[in-house]
């Protein structure tokens, strides 16, 4: 029963992997492969790692376990019964504490022991402190070189359009299987609209493709769609999730604003509607800041764009502004989400695993992971931190700092006149109501007294004053005595000095990360991630498995004012010989056009990631890529226009018996809309969706019962009271959703139900749910309600009167393609039936008709044909 | 409605067959230790019932999260030691959260005990009602977290480790088990009208588990759930005929698409979303109720009206079959560093009554066997005074008391001691994840075997922390059978 349970409950979560084998069973067993993974997961760490031996064991190499420790031989070889290595892991006694071996990894042992306890090959005199890398280690696939090979030959040779689809055929035909059919041209333009632009297609673009009788139409429907800047909105999203894009600080409760942000998010969407090469967007990402002198004053807007650039790095979680109770805490906690962002995303390789103790599965050691922050540390100086305010960097050029220094002494001198006037109808109103009631003799003294500077005055004068205090009054607390002349003077002056004072250029500052020349800190190893015990100093560095070639990062260029650190990595990793980040980039890449990565686990290609479905096409995309002088539009159109891509999404069952998640992709994948593209359809429908691209945030906050976040500037207390009361945003309202602000605390309410990027502290992929509080919104939220009021609107605007005009319209806008017959007539029994009721309930209603066109458009934008993408 | 048992058979499939095709593979998979395998694609998770492996002696759980952390040795952990010495210098070893404000100072508070019930458990005049419960709930004394800030405290009570991000107890409870009520989300939080507690909406997130196990916010004030009630325009048999023309569009979209059960999936959230409008509503509104159950509540008082009330919907809910109801404080509500004899006794009259009429009314209707209740916090509070101006107590994660009653705790009973001065646990002691363990063990699971793939590997709750069953709080402790 127990057993029973453990099986079910992994069954619900790994069903997608029945029927997948990926390697068979090895005749006997062997150290290096079966073994030693686990004695690295669960021993290495007290045995092995740590300066001091526990018990004098060292199980790193079974040499080392046939010798023993202070209890003897830990392997006795050939008698499991015998050996203390099983005995201790079998009793539960190692490890310590409660993490066990699972019964399968014990009988492994068991069983290696019973049968020799081989090893593959001679072992090393001694192991390396830095940790050796064995011969599986060094063959994992995703660290050999990329390895271009031709596309293979097929038997369906008439059905490939592109390289890839041999790729893809060959496997299909080691199954007896091929492609399924062509989809029709409605659901090629629907599909490619929303993968390329995250929205429906308009009847203008859908017309024009289906009139489009050149035999290249499909190609140039690409074309037309890459060429939209709709094109870089949608697919910067994709990269802000991996960069873990956000507008606030995150960490804790107040959540700062990062209100600049934004020029990053810009940066990423012009970057790619300009298709610029990724070897230099990735550069520039990782080292703007470095291909550029400091200071970073006067900038050009070239050279503005390059620090925006390295927003990049800055978009982690940042708790270290203002009073922070554990500022070492806090810093040293960038720093390691920083390293999370940048190997997740370029390497595609949980390197923060190894911040503490060597990676328990992959070949990453404890220094690995301090090699890689000492590229950073020189930005990132935990001694000397700079919190994100201090890190901003202002856009004013020399010009607009005069002119906003000639603002400041305009007004400082307006002000002034504002002052000297106040002040004179100060010394009136005192003449009259203060001093013309003191005694005669007195009255002289105290206009004496009055004037007479505070620090002058003699004790007599200040005794007066003391004793009359209204003498004290200057022009500027008039009000105390008369509020009247002061607001005739204020009302007079006022407006003059907000009129100049408008005239200053507004603050224009930008995020970005960069060194402070001279200043190269150390990076010291910190034992078990601690950095109260920094251990040895660390160099830069790539990773040692991928190293072979010793490769160097200079830890201080001196050819340039910063580092150079990053720089230097940043050139590595785009040199295009780099294993990882080529496949990985495409395999994301794929990803988004496909639903599932030909690496299913996209931030995992390390030991416990999936391994490719098709690595050699992996490596031609990779390839093609780069030597394409990774231009990614170029990879667009080599995966759009192949045969694979235009498949119907139908399931076959000689496929389904092979491939039900469709690993081969005999077919097209359903996928739900992502939570950005329902919100942006809704407005794209109605017609309300703004075209404006670019520039600040539309502002989120919450509703007056604190329950949504919505796009407003109020605010409430807890309670629901207004306490700031902004006007209606307008357009901020309906702007894309990639322009609404990513408050980390406050997600926008209509986009959580559809399970938007978790930012942990960057998404690497997506999760799709399907629940109850999705369909609730879908059939009850203001905003939906709202947006399917506009496009029942909009459709009585350009259809007219005719019922059936209507339906076929509000169909062809949703879908995006004409309904059927019989749908045309199930369409205009519910539209007739529900205007019957409306007519029955309110009689007086002026029209029931549009009325009922609303619940035809809420009843289709609800359904599945909309949500879901064929 | 064949569109369901269709449903109903893909789920079959998947969750049956393919599970037991997979479960085979394992067994055959020899004794190679293959990484576990991350999940391709995922597969639409669904909270369709599922009977445990054991049989279950609790079905549902409320607990009622007093977040700040109430003071033990003031409310139902009497130490004469304490009164003796009270404003003697304690010497022993003590952490303070409050550096600047500590002191050493021992502090008995003013208010006096007494014994309730025929167990005799004893419960501080601060908690009058509490003692109509003696009888029926279990009274641990020895929790022990080792961590004493809120937020550690919470995350580790809530989902078994101090670091945050990790789900909680309910969504791990609605992941194993599904939920006997699909009308209502399985899952429902019900939150303070002013504040929500340190971590806010943390605490109650599926993180990585699916979404559907996250906790369902459930406001003080209408309305209580997001989008339950339709715009006026579409009330009625309005919205029906658009969501019957909707499920015939639906229909008629998966039979273009023979098997994709993710669609099947969205026709059904549609059925549970009509069926909420409705259900929910109607779980929601206490005016039914009759005067004397709102009285008992305490719902005709305005000071425990409010928690009266949750704690009556919670009632309504766990009656309705809802697997997992949380009444949270608001934020910091139990968090008496200060003025602590005017303000201990002010949150304890919000929630003693009500929490109490909650046991009994529960216990009344027969729903008290299968259903856990928990009255708690993240920490306990020190013995020595905190600000000596004004004088409150300080963090304490060595030892406080929580309680529990029903669905197989036993009943009018004491579990484990602190020392004398109610500092620290010392017999007994029951950390985080042996509390965990217990939840489980009486919803009929191990807390080991429910878990979660992730790239990382498999997850559980208690994250590989050696949580144990603690028999002496249960009804019917089971055999040793943990070899």
């Amino acid at each position: 029963m127990r057993n029973h349970w453990t099986i079910f409950c992994a069954a619900v979560v790994v069903l997608g992997t029945v029927g997948t084998t990926w390697g068979a069973e090895p005749e006997s067993l062997a150290f290096e492969r079966d073994v030693r993974p686990i004695l690295k997961a669960h021993c290495w760490q007290c045995h092995g790692e740590e300066t001091e031996l526990k018990g004098g064991l060292d199980t790193r190499l079974a040499r080392f376990l046939k010798k023993g420790g202070e209890s003897g031989a830990a392997i006795v070889p050939g008698r499991h019964g015998g050996s203390l290595l099983y005995e201790r892991v079998a009793s539960g006694e190692m490890p310590p504490g409660p993490k066990r071996l699972s019964p399968k990894d014990i009988a492994v042992i068991a069983r290696w022991i019973d049968s020799g306890a081989r090893t593959l090959r001679p072992e090393p005199q001694s192991v390396p402190r830095d940790g050796s890398f064995t011969a599986e280690e060094k063959a994992h696939w995703a660290f050999q070189p990329i390895k271009r090979s031709s596309p293979p030959r097929v038997v369906r040779s008439l059905s490939v359009r592109s390289p890839i689809d041999a790729f893809l055929l060959a496997k299909l035909e080691s199954q007896g299987l091929g492609f399924g059919p062509a989809a029709d041209r409605h659901t090629l333009i629907r599909r490619l609209t929303f993968d390329l632009h995250g929205l429906p297609p308009t009847p203008e673009a859908v017309s024009q493709f289906l009139a489009d009788e050149n035999e290249n139409a499909y190609d140039r429907l690409v074309e037309r769609l890459l060429a939209s800047p709709a094109y870089g909105e949608r697919w910067a999203r994709h990269w802000l999730d991996v960069a873990g894009y956000a507008d606030s600080d995150g960490v804790n409760k107040i959540d700062r604003v990062r209100s600049w942000a934004w020029k990053y998010r810009d940066y990423v969407i012009r970057s790619l509607n300009a298709n610029k090469p990724w070897d230099e967007f990735l550069v520039e990402q990782i080292a703007g800041d470095e291909l550029l002198r400091p200071p970073y004053t006067d900038l050009t807007p070239a050279q503005s764009q390059l620090l925006i650039a390295t927003g990049f790095l800055r978009m982690a979680p940042d708790g270290t502004e203002g009073s922070v109770p554990e500022p070492d805490v806090a810093r040293n906690q960038v720093i390691a989400e920083v390293i999370k962002v940048a190997s997740t995303s370029l390497l595609g390789l949980s390197v923060g695993c190894a911040q503490c103790h060597s990676h328990r599965y992959d070949p990453i050691t404890h220094t690995d992971y301090y090699r890689m922050r000492a590229v950073f540390e020189p930005a990132y100086d935990w001694k000397n931190w700079r919190g994100p305010g201090g890190r901003l960097v202002s856009q004013w050029t020399r010009e607009t700092r005069e002119r906003a220094a000639e603002v400041d002494r305009e007004v400082a001198r307006l002000k002034k006149m504002h002052t000297v006037e106040l002040d004179a109808a100060a010394d009136k109103v005192i003449e009259e109501r203060v001093i013309q009631k003191l005694p005669e003799a007195l009255r002289e003294k105290a206009r004496v007294a009055r004037k007479t500077p505070e620090d002058k005055r003699t004790e007599e004068q200040k005794a007066l004053i003391e004793k009359h205090p209204f003498l004290k009054i200057k022009g500027i607390w008039l009000q105390e005595i008369d509020g009247a002349p002061k607001a005739v003077i204020d009302k007079k002056w006022q407006p003059i000095i907000d009129a100049v004072a408008a005239k200053r250029p507004p603050r224009d500052l930008l995020m970005c990360l960069s060194e402070i020349p001279g200043k190269v800190p150390k990076t010291f190893l910190f034992a078990r991630g601690d950095f109260k015990q920094p251990r040895d100093e660390v160099a830069p560095g790539e990773l040692g498995i991928l190293n072979a070639d010793g490769i160097e990062i200079p830890s201080n260029n001196p050819d340039l004012p910063t580092t150079g650190r990053r720089l230097a990595w940043a050139r590595h990793l785009t040199t295009g010989r780099h294993p990882l980040v080529g496949r990985v980039l495409v395999n994301r890449f794929w990803m988004h056009h496909f639903g599932t990565g030909l690496v299913a686990t996209p931030s995992d290609f390390g030991f416990q990631g999936e391994p490719p479905s098709h690595p050699k096409l992996l490596d031609w995309l990779a390839s093609e890529f780069m030597t394409s002088g990774w231009d990614l539009k170029h990879l667009h159109r080599l995966i759009l226009t192949s045969a694979a891509y235009r498949q119907t999404a139908k399931r076959r069952e000689d496929l389904e018996a092979v491939d039900p998640d469709n690993r081969l992709l005999g077919r097209w994948s359903v996928r739900r809309l992502e939570t950005e593209a329902v919100r942006d359809s809704l407005l794209a429908l109605s017609g309300q969706l703004s075209t404006r691209m670019h520039g600040s945030p539309s502002p989120v906050s919450l509703d007056s019962v604190g329950q949504r976040v919505i796009i407003s500037t109020n605010q409430y207390d807890p309670s629901g009271r207004l306490l700031r009361n902004v006007k209606a945003l307008g357009e901020e309202m309906v702007r894309r959703t990639i322009y609404v602000q990513v408050r980390r605390s406050m997600p926008l309410g209509v986009l959580v139900p559809f399970d938007p990027p978790l930012m942990r502290p960057n998404c690497e992929r997506r999760t799709t749910s399907t629940d109850s509080t999705q369909s609730l919104m879908m059939l009850n939220d203001p905003f939906v309600v709202a947006q399917v009021g506009g496009l029942a609107t909009r459709v009585a605007r350009e259809a007219g009167e005719d019922p059936g005009a209507r339906f076929r319209h509000a169909w062809q806008l949703v879908y995006g393609r004409p309904p059927g017959a019989e749908e045309v007539r199930v369409g205009l029994e519910f539209l007739a039936v529900q205007e019957s009721a409306v007519r029955k309930e309110t009689p007086n209603h002026d029209s029931p008709d549009t009325v009922a066109l609303g619940h035809l458009c809420h009843a289709l934008v609800c359904s599945s044909s909309f949500l879901y993408v064929d | 409605m064949s569109h369901f048992h269709r449903r109903h058979f893909l789920a079959q499939q998947a969750f049956g067959l393919g599970g037991l095709a997979f479960a085979s593979l394992l067994n055959d998979d020899g004794l190679l230790a293959a990484p576990p395998k991350p999940v391709l694609q995922q597969k639409p998770f669904d909270l369709e019932q599922r009977q445990p492996p054991r049989l279950p002696q609790a079905t549902a759980m409320i607990s009622m999260f007093m977040q700040g952390g109430p003071s033990q040795m003031d409310l139902c952990d009497p130490k004469p030691e304490l009164k003796k010495r009270h404003l003697q210098t304690f010497d022993g070893e003590i952490h303070f959260d409050n550096t600047v404000q500590k002191s050493r100072k021992l502090f008995a508070g003013p208010w006096k005990f007494r014994k309730h019930g025929q167990c005799g458990m004893d419960f501080s005049e601060l908690l009058p009602h509490h003692g109509e419960i003696a009888d029926e709930i279990c009274l641990v004394r020895s929790m022990q977290t080792g961590i004493s800030g809120h937020e550690t405290g919470i995350s580790a009570m809530n989902t078994g480790r101090q670091r945050r991000g990790r789900p909680v107890l309910g969504s791990w409870l609605v992941y194993a088990l599904g939920s006997e009520n699909r009308n209502l989300p399985a899952y429902m939080v019900l939150r303070d009208p002013d504040s929500l507690p340190v971590l806010g909406a943390e605490n109650w997130q599926n993180t990585w588990l699916p979404s559907a196990c996250a906790g369902t916010v459930v406001h003080a004030h209408e309305p209580r759930i997001a989008n339950l009630q339709p715009p006026p325009s579409l009330r009625g048999t309005n919205q029906q005929r658009i969501l019957a023309y909707l499920q015939r569009l639906n229909r008629r979209h998966l039979e273009k698409h023979p098997g994709e059960s993710e669609l099947a999936a969205r026709m059904q959230s549609y059925t549970l979303a009509a069926s909420m409008q409705i259900e929910a509503r109607e779980a929601l509104d206490i005016s039914g109720e009759s005067q004397q159950t709102q009285k008992l509540y305490g719902i005709d008082d305005p000071v425990t009206r409010d928690f009266g009330t949750r704690c009556l919907i919670a009632r309504r809910l766990v009656e309705r079959g809802v697997r997992f109801v949380h009444v949270l404080s608001g934020d910091q509500d139990w968090d008496h560093h200060g003025g602590i004899v005017r303000s201990l006794p002010n949150s304890c009259r919000q929630v003693d009554k009500p929490a109490s009429a909650l046991v009994l009314d529960l216990k009344q209707r027969g729903l008290l066997d299968t259903t856990i209740v928990h009255w708690g916090g993240e920490i306990g509070r020190l013995p020595v005074i905190q600000n000596e101006a004004n004088i409150g107590r300080d963090h304490n994660g060595v030892g406080f008391s929580m309680w529990l009653a029903g669905g197989g705790i036993k009943a009018g009973h004491i579990h484990g001691a602190t020392d004398e001065l109610g500092h620290r646990a010392v017999e007994d002691i029951v950390h985080h994840y042996d509390y965990h363990a217990t939840l489980f063990h009486l919803f009929g699971l191990e807390i080991d075997e429910v878990t979660f793939q992730r790239p990382v590997g498999n997850t559980t709750l208690t994250d590989g922390q050696p949580g144990q069953v603690v028999a002496g709080i249960l009804q019917n402790p089971p055999a040793d059978d943990r070899s």
